[in-house]
């Protein structure tokens, strides 16, 4: 019950997000007006060609049939569907392999398996009935392999821990496997949805690359050469991930100019680095040869828990920090941030204009 | 070689309809009235005919204050040669009226190999 509730909260803020800035009209013709421009370069028209015919539908009930079959052709245009079937069905039969053999090999992350199969299968089902927008640049395709290492490096991080220390990944709610596996998966397709073409794209993600790539090489290289710390090698919010983030938005603003491209920038970046920082923090206290508890509220927290061992005990507390923290909330100041750092980018790049002139 | 495909009973509902009056612009929405077919189902059909060629499509010019220009649509020569075909049943006489799209699928006609 709680995952529900989660997942309806979730699902509405995403909403929230997708209809944020769009004030005209009602719900339909903000939902179908939202999806309206996902459309592949080939049929960009009929997207403000069903917008521009909510307009003269009358009648509530008229309005949501006409959105919901507008939103039905928007998310899935012809003439892939046969394609999107497979690609649907090859997903799910992926999924539910995953499943089961995460059920039978490492059973604490079967529920994490399966919901990251689904939503991964979701995904690709979308993008395939998008495909082909246009040729990927070489830029999105550095992005895309980045995002992708470091989403499998993150799943690989995660299983060896629960290979090693099962009782560190034993969720009995499955709230922190289905949040895990949510946000995981919402990280990938911000990561892999490409921006718009032009000049603009190309810049933005090679400031987020470059950025994401930056704060990955200084967290290995702590993880390299600094001590290992039962509570994480880097913290759970590094200023690591705060410097790449204004970085990029501050120098894909100031290239490009743009607002709106300094803070894509700054989000990508987000989505590329916390990925890496789990792989590398995780990475790091699996490393340790000894784990000792220090803390006061630590070894009475042990005591009442039930774990077997220590190591169980700190890799599940620094899990749950790691996909709490890295994931959710600090992302959400980061995000902050990289409006900040759009800001101040297009405030350079206005100052850099009147001086040249 | 490249297989021609039966047209759904949709698609021939939606060229009759089209074909109707082949010189008039028509617009989407009036056509899903027209047929009695989902917006799910109409534009589909609409951007296979497009990428086919068979249909035209082209945005108001007249502007309205209060909405945006609509989109328009019309049978190009071969759309209205291909809607004449399609229409042209192997063994029964067309039916007079424009079918609904319902009505079409319930009582899909022996159509001529298009």
């Amino acid at each position: 019950m709680p995952v529900v509730v989660f997942l309806a909260l979730l699902a509405a803020l995403g909403l929230l997000l997708v209809l944020a800035g769009r004030r005209d009209g009602d719900l339909p013709a903000r939902l179908v007006s939202a999806v309206a421009d996902r459309l592949p370069e080939h049929r960009r028209e009929w997207g403000p060609a069903m917008v521009a015919e909510l307009t003269q539908v009358r009648g509530r009930v008229r309005r949501w049939r006409f959105a919901a079959g507008a939103l039905r052709v928007l998310l899935f245009p012809p003439p892939h569907r046969g394609r999107v079937v497979v690609v649907a069905a090859v997903g799910l039969a992926v999924a539910a392999a995953a499943t089961v053999s995460a059920a039978r090999e490492v059973p604490t992350l079967s529920v994490f398996a399966g919901t990251l199969g689904l939503l991964l299968c979701a995904c690709a089902t979308l993008a395939a009935a998008h495909w082909p927008r246009r040729r990927p640049g070489a830029p999105y395709v550095a992005v895309a392999t980045l995002a992708l290492a470091a989403a499998v490096a993150t799943v690989a991080t995660l299983v060896r821990v629960a290979v090693l220390h099962p009782s560190a990944t034993a969720d009995g709610t499955h709230v922190f496997s289905v949040l895990f596996a949510v946000v995981l998966a919402g990280y990938l397709a911000v990561a892999l949805i490409p921006p718009r073409a032009g000049g603009r794209a190309n810049a933005l993600l090679l400031w987020a690359l470059a950025a994401a790539l930056a704060g990955g090489a200084v967290w290995i290289a702590i993880a390299a050469t600094v001590p290992a710390d039962p509570s994480g090698i880097t913290g759970l919010m590094s200023p690591v991930s705060a410097a790449a983030v204004l970085l990029a938005s501050v120098g894909a603003a100031a290239t490009t100019g743009s607002m709106p491209a300094g803070a894509r920038a700054g989000v990508l970046t987000v989505a590329l680095t916390a990925p890496i920082h789990f792989a590398a923090d995780i990475g790091g206290v699996l490393h340790l040869g000894h784990y000792t508890l220090t803390d006061p509220y630590d070894v009475a927290a042990f005591a009442r828990g039930g774990y077997p061992d220590v190591a169980s005990f700190l890799l599940s507390d620094q899990l749950g920090g790691e996909i709490v923290s890295g994931f959710v909330l600090y992302p959400v100041a980061l995000l902050a941030l990289a409006l900040l750092g759009a800001a101040a980018g297009t405030r350079l790049d206005r100052f850099r204009i009147r001086r040249a002139a | 070689m490249t297989r021609e495909r039966r047209p759904s009973a949709q698609t021939v509902a939606v060229l009759r309809a089209l074909a109707d009056q082949p010189e008039r612009w028509r617009y989407g929405y009036d056509l899903c009235t027209e047929l009695g077919m989902q917006a799910g189902s109409m534009y589909p059909i609409l951007m296979r005919l497009a990428d086919r060629g068979l249909l035209e499509t082209s945005w108001e010019t007249e502007r309205v204050t209060g909405r945006p220009p609509r989109h328009l649509y019309r049978l190009t020569g071969p759309g209205l040669a291909h809607a004449t075909a399609t229409a042209t049943p192997a063994t029964a006489s067309p039916p007079t009226e424009p079918a609904s799209a319902k009505s079409a699928r319930r009582a899909r006609p022996r159509w001529a190999d298009a």
